[in-house]
């Protein structure tokens, strides 16, 4: 029954060799089969009763209108952009909030000199009026 | 030997460089002093390195390498030992002599050029000057080109005559001729031995490294660099034309020193001739053809100077002779008197000219000799010496000749003979009919006549002296014991030999040709001691006319291959490479207007065409490899 | 590490420079300062006088080679600004922001000539192509540039998806980013490792333009603004390059006979296609870019033919080929017309931009007696040296002769043809400008006499 449970009797050493990549394949096999089936079955279990209403965009509830190609102020992309990247940059904080005791001085003087470029990047865009949202 | 023999050549090149260069600058009597002085000084340190050389301080000075790759080194570096310094005197002595002349000679000339005349004759100097003080073959060489280029600014001296200038391109192109035999016999050296040094090339092992041919080969081309130079059959031509030059460039260059430069290469080489037997027979017999076809020539000329370059040209062929003979000192020995008297004889004619006021046809002078004195008797003592009068320098020189060709080939005895009774009479002709009879100019020409200005008139009269004295540095054993001084002198380079021919018979000789000469003086003087319209037969004609040989070369070396060239350029430059080249470019044209379509301007298809590279270059790795 | 951490510091710098002071001359003459500054650090470094000591865990190692390398760089970059810092203020309002930029790339190229880990490799190539995506698409009401910009970033992160791909496999097969221990990678992962570096040296053909990768050349050069072509197609390519050689020693030597094929087949279709469509074009900026393409055909004879020779060979490339490209763009900004007919009669307008211009197209040609004649003649003799084919060598001379058409049309027009109409004209250029372009002129010439003084100072 081993084989049920992806149990091999004589583990391959080699770690190079395909065969030990089989326990991913038949994983993926299986993440492939396992939604194909599920999406069949709604689909055949499923009962069908189509109206205007029903067909419309789901917009969260609001009625959609016009076209969603529209040009778009670059203040929108601007500031996601900038939130994306503090956001992302603040991730550093979390490995270090970890080791902060190992690091010792050494490692906070690192963090410090991390923090300061990153107040210089917030200072440098309020000063070049990146945040400014009136002209 | 101290450097100092580096200001030997390089005060006629610091001369040149200042009249060359502030041409525009300097008057007339600046450009006249700074050329004659720096050769007058080249003089005084010839004469003190003779001196050296007399003591016996003969050697090479290194200046630094010239030329080294692999084995092969050519060092720049002088030799002075005998026959350089004889050089060294004749061309820096009868050079100062020269140049001293042509400050009155070219006076009428424009101040810029003047000053480029003098350029010119003074880079002529230097250039001889490294002719005959290279220590080997390469530097001689820059020397030998250098007075070729010489000749050739200075024959074509007033470029606004189109005929001079013709008259120089074919001056230049002789030249190239020979010059090609010299750059093959170097690169024969080269091959065969890896160096061109005199002394390495002279050396015992290097002669045992050559076999015959070699030095057949080796000898037969230096002596075709020698035809070319010294205007011999077939090369000669270019020598009368190249009386288009000022008169004292004649005198200096195509008469006193740069025609003897092949007399010079092959004295230096003599160890080579004297080892191939067949190149001396050419020589010789090269050299009496010349001297005979020259002289004949010279019989009917009727132009002051076309009559002494064909004397020129025969009196080459005679220092030929003595080369074929062996007779290596007698040729050089020739080469120096008949530097003095033939100097004179072009200064002389150049004096004439002057008077006459550029007339040159001796059928319009005569009658000179009242007018002019001390040209007239300069000139005298000229042909006295280039007929062999005894006591006169052109006496022993052109016995020495005699003699060899006596002792070694009586046919070729014969002709010289002939040949120096044709050079008596065409001199002799000369002499009457320029100076003696009537006046034969226009009225306003005898009024102008007058003698030359004292510039002229004292080179004349020392190089007169010389033409008489200079004989006597080398008298023959009969005379008196140990009179050969000259021999002597020359023994280290060119080995003595004495001649197998009794005193009795020596005399004779000497005899036999002085009553020859004496009877085609009188004989001439009847001639032409009036002057009577002359009409010539058709040998005359031929003889005129040179023989026609100018008109063979044109037929059958200048037409060919003009037409030769006519059809490479019609033919096979149009329509062969012409047609090829620019296939070339179209084809890339083409290439390139298909090519810049793959810069369709579509990130999409650039993508496909990165991934279809990659696909290759993942089949290239994977695949194909090996 | 001097040059690294202060062109960092000197772009932030230059960011704020642009915050606080209005004066475009003040901020010009700022970035020039600190280019010198810059300069004369990375210099000090080189005598031995680093300022700094860090542990870096191996991952970038500074050898003589790299720091020369960096010098003639930086050298060329300050040149580049005396000439061309003006021509910068004509590209848009954020000046302080283009010069940042450049520092940046510096940083970049810093990184690009020490590193020892294929992650600082690709860190150096992105530090360098980032800031290159911005300054190309810099001319913004300019579609032509947005359109380069777009091209070139689209292409150029393809490229950088090659790139990490062949690291991942490389790391896949050895375990370790280190360069010391690629070189010496246990057996059995072969394949592997083929693949990776097969990958790596596609990814790199990309950024130095060479064929059949280069299709983003001429469109981004063409389309950026010119002034930024200049510094793209010189120190930026010339760094690139440094980086290449120096992974190419450690990664690729160990079994070079097997990428031989591989390197010639890239040699060939850059040369080729490099040279022979640069002959068709008209605008003299386009052709400088497929002349750039062809360029680094020739300096990919440094990687095939690989050795202490090949090596000297690409620093006098490196600045040969920069100086004079930096002179003729330089000039080339000072024209009204692009094409060749702009620079018809140029040698009556400006004789002495006529004269240095073709002193550039001298050495660029590889004509003798200026730097890219020992240039072109070091890089074929490695490659000589190296085994290679003779018929490789003799298409490469083959394909040098077919750029001296390209580059003549342009000597052509300057001296042998006349303007024909009145509104074909030259920036007024002023003295100074004149004198840096003689004095570049005059280096290219004594390279040309003495290239060894470039190298006194590598010991390799």
């Amino acid at each position: 029954m081993n084989w049920i449970f992806l149990q091999v009797k004589n583990p391959i050493t080699d770690v190079s060799s395909a065969g030990s990549y089989l326990p991913i394949a038949i994983q993926l096999i299986f993440a492939v089969l396992f939604i194909a089936a599920m999406m069949g079955l709604t689909h055949w279990l499923g009962p069908k009763r189509n109206t205007a209403d029903k067909l419309e965009n789901f917009a969260s509830g609001i009625e959609s209108h016009g076209d969603a190609r529209q040009p778009m102020a670059i203040k929108y992309f601007l500031v996601a952009i900038l939130f994306v990247l503090f956001d992302v940059e603040v991730i550093f904080f979390y490995p270090y909030a970890v080791n902060f005791r190992q690091l010792g001085w050494e490692g906070f003087f690192a963090v410090l000199m991390f923090v300061g470029f990153f107040l210089a990047g917030f200072f440098y865009i309020i000063k070049k009026g990146a945040l400014n949202w009136e002209d | 030997m101290s450097k100092i023999v580096a200001l030997v050549p390089l005060l006629p090149l610091l001369g040149f460089l200042i009249n060359g260069l502030l041409r525009k600058q300097l008057s007339k009597t600046a450009a006249g002093i700074i050329g004659s002085g720096t050769v007058l000084g080249a003089f005084i340190i010839s004469v003190l390195l003779f001196i050296d050389v007399r003591n016996g301080k003969t050697g090479v000075v290194e200046f630094f390498p010239f030329i080294s790759f692999d084995t092969v080194k050519i060092p720049f570096a002088f030799l002075v030992d005998q026959l350089t310094a004889i050089y060294l005197l004749i061309i820096t002595g009868v050079g100062f002599l020269i140049h001293v002349y042509s400050t009155a000679y070219m006076h009428d000339e424009e101040a810029p050029h003047f000053a480029r005349y003098f350029a010119y004759l003074n880079l002529f100097v230097f250039s001889m000057l490294l002719l005959v003080l290279g220590a080997n073959y390469v530097i001689m060489f820059i020397g030998w080109e250098g007075v070729g280029l010489c000749s050739y600014l200075l024959i074509g001296y007033w470029f606004k005559n189109p005929q001079y200038n013709n008259a120089a391109k074919k001056a230049f192109v002789m030249n190239r001729i020979g010059d090609l035999g010299f750059l093959l016999a170097v690169f024969w050296l080269l091959a065969k031995l890896s160096t061109v040094t005199y002394g390495e090339v002279f050396s015992a092992d290097a002669i045992k490294a050559l076999s015959q041919t070699d030095i057949t080969i080796i000898t037969l081309l230096f002596f075709v660099a020698a035809t070319g130079k010294s205007a011999q059959i077939p090369l000669y031509t270019w020598l009368p034309d190249a009386m288009a030059g000022p008169t004292p460039v004649s005198a200096l260059i195509h008469a006193a020193t740069m025609v003897t430069a092949g007399i010079y290469l092959v004295a230096r080489t003599n160890i080579l001739f004297s080892m191939a037997e067949t190149t001396q027979h050419v020589i010789a017999w090269i050299g009496v053809a010349t001297a005979l076809l020259a002289a004949t020539i010279a019989v009917k000329q009727n132009d002051i100077k076309k009559v002494l370059a064909y004397s020129t040209v025969s009196q080459l062929g005679y220092m030929f002779l003595a080369l074929g003979m062996g007779a290596y000192t007698a040729a050089v020995f020739h080469v120096m008197t008949h530097a003095f008297f033939k100097a004179l004889l072009f200064l002389g004619s150049g004096s004439v000219i002057h008077a006459m006021g550029g007339e040159q046809d001796i059928r319009k002078m005569g009658g000179l000799a009242k007018h002019m004195k001390i040209t007239y008797f300069t000139f005298l003592i000229g042909c006295l010496a280039i007929a062999g009068v005894p006591m006169f320098s052109g006496f022993f020189s052109k016995d020495a000749i005699l003699l060899s060709a006596y002792e070694h080939n009586k046919i070729i005895w014969g002709i010289a003979l002939l040949v120096a009774a044709l050079t008596t009479f065409y001199m002799f002709r000369l002499l009457f009919l320029t100076f003696k009879g009537s006046f034969r100019g226009t009225e306003e020409q005898q009024h102008h006549l007058h003698e030359s200005p004292r510039a002229m008139t004292i080179p004349l009269i020392i190089l007169g002296v010389l033409s008489i004295v200079g004989g006597y540095i080398s008298v023959p054993e009969v005379f008196v014991a140990g009179g050969d001084k000259l021999g002597q002198f020359l023994a280290p380079i060119i080995p003595l030999h004495t001649h197998a021919v009794s005193h009795m018979e020596e005399y004779a000789l000497m005899g036999g040709t002085t009553l020859l000469v004496a009877i085609v003086i009188v004989f001439a003087w009847n001639k032409y001691k009036t002057y009577k319209e002359e009409t010539n037969g058709a040998f005359g004609n031929l003889l005129e006319n040179k023989w026609y040989v100018d008109e063979l070369y044109n037929t059958i070396i200048v037409k060919p291959i003009n037409w030769l060239a006519g059809f490479i350029e019609n033919v096979l430059e149009r329509s062969g490479i012409d047609a090829i080249v620019n296939g070339v470019g179209r084809a890339v044209q083409y290439s390139s207007r298909q090519l810049r379509l793959l810069q369709s301007g579509q990130v999409g298809s650039y993508v496909l065409l990165m991934i279809a590279g990659m696909v290759l270059l993942f089949v290239l790795q994977f695949f194909l490899k090996k | 590490m001097n040059a690294i951490i202060f062109s960092a510091i000197f772009g932030v710098v230059m960011m704020f420079s642009g915050v606080f002071f209005s004066s475009k001359q003040l901020i010009r003459n700022l970035a020039i300062g600190l280019m010198a500054a810059l300069l004369v650090l990375n210099a000090a470094e080189l005598q031995g006088y680093g300022l700094f000591d860090i542990n870096l865990n191996n991952m970038l190692h500074f050898t003589s080679f790299g720091l020369v390398f960096n010098c003639i760089a930086f050298a060329a970059t300050f040149i580049y600004l005396l000439l061309s810092a003006r021509d910068i203020e004509q590209v848009g309002v954020n000046l302080a922001e283009y010069f940042a930029l450049i520092f940046f790339i510096l940083c970049g190229v810093g990184i690009a000539t020490s590193f020892n880990s294929l992650l600082m490799l690709f860190l150096a190539i992105e530090i360098i192509s980032i800031p290159l995506y911005i300054l190309t698409g810099s001319d913004k009401r300019n579609l032509k540039s947005n359109e380069a910009s777009l091209k070139y970033f689209l292409m150029g992160a393809f490229s950088t998806g090659i790139m990490l791909m062949g690291i991942a496999l490389i790391y896949g097969a050895t375990g370790t980013f280190s360069l010391d221990a690629i070189a010496t990678a246990t057996k059995g992962f072969e394949t592997l490792l083929t693949g990776g570096l097969l990958l790596l040296l596609i990814a790199m053909s990309f950024k130095v333009s060479a064929a059949p990768f280069h299709f983003w050349t001429p469109d981004v050069y063409d389309g950026a603004p010119t002034v930024f072509t200049s510094f793209m197609a010189t120190i930026v390519k010339a760094a690139i390059f440094a980086a290449f050689i120096k992974l190419f020693e450690k990664a690729y030597l160990p079994s070079v006979a097997s990428w031989k094929a591989a390197l010639t087949f890239i040699i060939v279709a850059t040369l080729f296609i490099g040279n022979i469509t640069a002959v068709f074009q008209q605008s003299v900026k386009r052709m400088l870019a497929y002349s750039s393409i062809a360029q680094a055909g020739f300096m990919l004879f440094a990687l095939f033919g690989y050795s202490d020779f090949g090596k000297e060979g690409i620093l006098l490339y490196a600045a040969a080929y920069s100086a004079a490209t930096i002179g003729i763009f330089a000039i080339l900004l000072k024209m009204s017309d692009y094409t060749f007919d702009g620079y018809n009669g140029l040698a009556k307008r400006e004789p002495v931009l006529a004269f240095v211009n073709t002193i550039f197209l001298l050495s660029l040609a590889g004509i003798p007696l200026t730097a890219g004649f020992f240039a072109k003649y070091y890089m074929l003799v490695a490659a000589v040296k190296s085994g290679a084919s003779l018929w490789l060598v003799i298409f490469a001379v083959l394909c040098a002769a077919v750029s001296v058409y390209y580059y003549f049309r342009v000597i052509q027009a300057m001296y042998f043809k006349t303007a024909t109409t009145e509104d074909v004209t030259t920036a007024p250029v002023t003295i100074n400008f004149k004198v840096i372009l003689i004095v570049l002129a005059a280096i290219i010439v004594l390279l040309g006499l003495f290239p060894h003084w470039l190298f006194t100072k590598v010991y390799f």
